[in-house]
């Protein structure tokens, strides 16, 4: 087993005094799928975003695919990172004043020059893999909510990451939506990629997760398999969590 | 009673546009002389620029009307479409060297470029000199680094402070100054140097508008695609900005063309210049009204075709609304 995210005692604080993070430690192998969960301004977000340096740290160390980063971080390991690692947002994130094409054929083009023909082909398939060939040539605010999140997917997944991060990637979704975005992510997971997935998704985390995370206040209050968790959490606040949630 | 004064308003009110429109008309075509027009048509197009060399300005600026017709009237799709901007941009340089000379042409000095063609000149230098130094003022004003910031700032700041003639004047005064002894620029590119200076601080805060409006998770999604901070500004955040510019903008260009006519009063016989002269000659004394009645129309036209063609630009550039 090759861990793909190992990290140590990260720390992070926005305001002096108030930590985001406060010490967590987690490792995620490579084809494993880990579910972080938690209360609203529990760090699920500030985590995930310094795997791929989007935040610095304060503290700790963290080993990416083998690129080490920690406080005193510079640009060229980050830009290493970010190659190899794919990010969906909650908020889609698409360029506007590109086609559904540009956008996935941007970075492929422009950071791994590969040739445009090869790019634009590369990007149909995945969009035939995410169930939207026909939008190829449409523009971002041509689309439903639903199809432009899997648009994100497909942009993340052309540079052919190995790790994939998805910040609560169906929060901004109607709920009808949810299913398409969650059936593309799902056939991700069967397909053997690394993800960290933040969600309040429980059937998603139930069914795909290998480990679920809790979070609150900076601090991993447990990690467990999915059944363990969701029947008998070992933490009262994991279980005072759940039973909020449905 | 309310339907008695509706109705008289209505009379007094066609009663007096009437009035107004017959004068007009009346003036027109029996009291003008638009002999100081019509008999001086080439001076307004090209100055004193030599007679045998007339065709240079006028075929530039025939390819000029042609290429607004073709931008505005041509197909909206074909291999010509792909290459309109670069032909546009090149439309500068094409025109200096007609007018300038130089090559296989021969050589023409600044002090015969004049009327139409000379205000042209000035729209476009100073609009195309403009354009880069706004966009580097705005990330300038908007950098992380203090000394960029502050600077572009006061630069800003200042030049917004500064009514244009005294920035046109002390550049005929200062720019000198700033040149290595030997190396001289004359009048007309000290003028569009100025002008240029004055316009960026304008266009700059336009531009910075435009990348206010660009949400920051913009460039979080180009950053985490590995884009570099250059790619992401030059392929996500810019080309955003400057379309949600644009507006703004083509008031600049408007503008810009408008007050070309200032440089009448530092000598240069651009389009107002011209006029000025025509009604300092005792033939056509007094003929105020019909020079600057024509001047109107032709200002007009020209700011007209600009707007026209920035409106055009608006739509191709809107993805949602250009049939690409
Ligand atoms: N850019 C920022 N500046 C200052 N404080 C921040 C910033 N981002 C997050 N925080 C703070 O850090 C803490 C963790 O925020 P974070 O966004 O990671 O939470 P989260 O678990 O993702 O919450 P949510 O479920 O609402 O997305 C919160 O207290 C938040 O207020
Ligand atoms: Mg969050």
């Amino acid at each position: 087993m090759t861990v793909a995210i190992r990290a140590t005692d990260l720390v992070k604080s926005y305001t002096p005094g108030s930590r985001a993070l406060d010490g967590v430690s987690l490792e995620v192998a490579s084809g494993e799928v880990l579910v972080v969960m938690g209360p609203s301004g529990s760090g699920k977000s500030t985590l995930i975003r310094t795997f791929n340096g989007l935040e610095k740290l304060d503290g700790g160390e963290l080993d990416v695919l083998g690129v080490r980063l920690d406080a005193a971080h510079e640009e060229r390991p980050v830009r290493e990172i970010r190659r190899r690692v794919g990010m969906v947002f909650q908020q889609f994130n698409l360029f506007p004043h590109l086609s559904i094409l540009d956008n996935i054929t941007l970075a492929p083009v422009k950071v791994q020059k590969r040739p445009k023909a090869q790019a634009e082909q590369r990007a149909i398939e995945l969009l035939d893999q995410m169930g939207i060939r026909e939008q190829a040539h449409k523009f971002p605010a041509q689309l439903s909510g639903g199809q432009q999140q899997r648009v994100a997917i497909a942009r993340a997944l052309a540079l052919d990451p190995e790790v994939m991060l998805f910040d609560e990637p169906t929060s901004a979704l109607d709920p009808e939506r949810v299913k398409e975005v969650l059936d593309a992510m799902r056939q991700l997971a069967r397909d053997g990629m690394t993800m960290v997935v933040v969600t309040h998704e429980l059937g998603f985390a139930r069914e795909v997760a290998d480990r679920v995370m809790f979070m609150d206040q900076g601090q991993v209050v447990e990690t467990s398999d999915p059944a363990s968790f969701f029947t008998n959490a070992r933490e009262e606040r994991s279980r005072r969590f759940l039973s909020q949630m449905v | 009673m309310n339907r008695w004064l509706n109705r008289s308003v209505t009379l007094v009110l066609t009663a007096l546009i009437g009035w107004g429109l017959w004068s007009v008309l009346h003036w027109l075509l029996l009291a003008a002389d638009w002999r100081v027009v019509v008999s001086n048509l080439p001076l307004y197009v090209v100055g004193s620029y030599p007679v045998d060399q007339r065709w240079r300005p006028l075929l530039w600026m025939v390819a000029l009307v042609v290429l607004i017709g073709f931008t505005l009237l041509g197909p909206r799709r074909g291999p010509l479409q792909r290459w309109l901007p670069l032909i546009w941009l090149a439309m500068a340089p094409l025109g200096l060297w007609l007018v300038a000379g130089g090559l296989v042409l021969e050589p023409v000095s600044t002090r015969d470029w004049g009327g139409f063609t000379l205000t042209l000149l000035l729209t476009f230098g100073s609009g195309l000199l403009a354009l880069p130094i706004g966009v580097l003022l705005a990330l300038g004003r908007r950098s992380r680094l203090p000394v960029l910031r502050l600077s572009s700032t006061a630069y800003i700041e200042l030049m917004r402070a500064v009514p244009l003639i005294a920035v046109l004047f002390f550049g005929q005064l200062l720019i000198p100054l700033f040149l290595p002894p030997g190396l001289e620029i004359n009048r007309v590119l000290r003028a569009v140097l100025a002008f240029a200076f004055f316009a960026a601080a304008y266009i700059a805060e336009d531009v910075r508008g435009g990348l206010q409006a660009i949400p920051p998770m913009q460039r979080e999604a180009a950053a985490v695609l590995g884009l570099s901070e250059w790619q992401s500004l030059q392929l996500v955040v810019l080309p955003q900005a400057l379309r949600i510019a644009l507006p703004s903008l083509t008031n600049q260009a408007v503008g810009l063309l408008q007050n070309t006519s200032l440089m009448a009063i530092l000598g240069l016989v651009e389009l107002l210049g011209i006029s000025r002269s025509l009604l300092a000659n005792p033939v056509f004394i007094g003929r105020f009204l019909e020079v600057y009645l024509w001047l109107a129309a032709v200002y007009w036209l020209a700011c007209t075709a600009m707007a026209l063609l920035a409106r055009h630009l608006e739509l191709r550039l809107d993805p949602l609304r250009s049939d690409r």
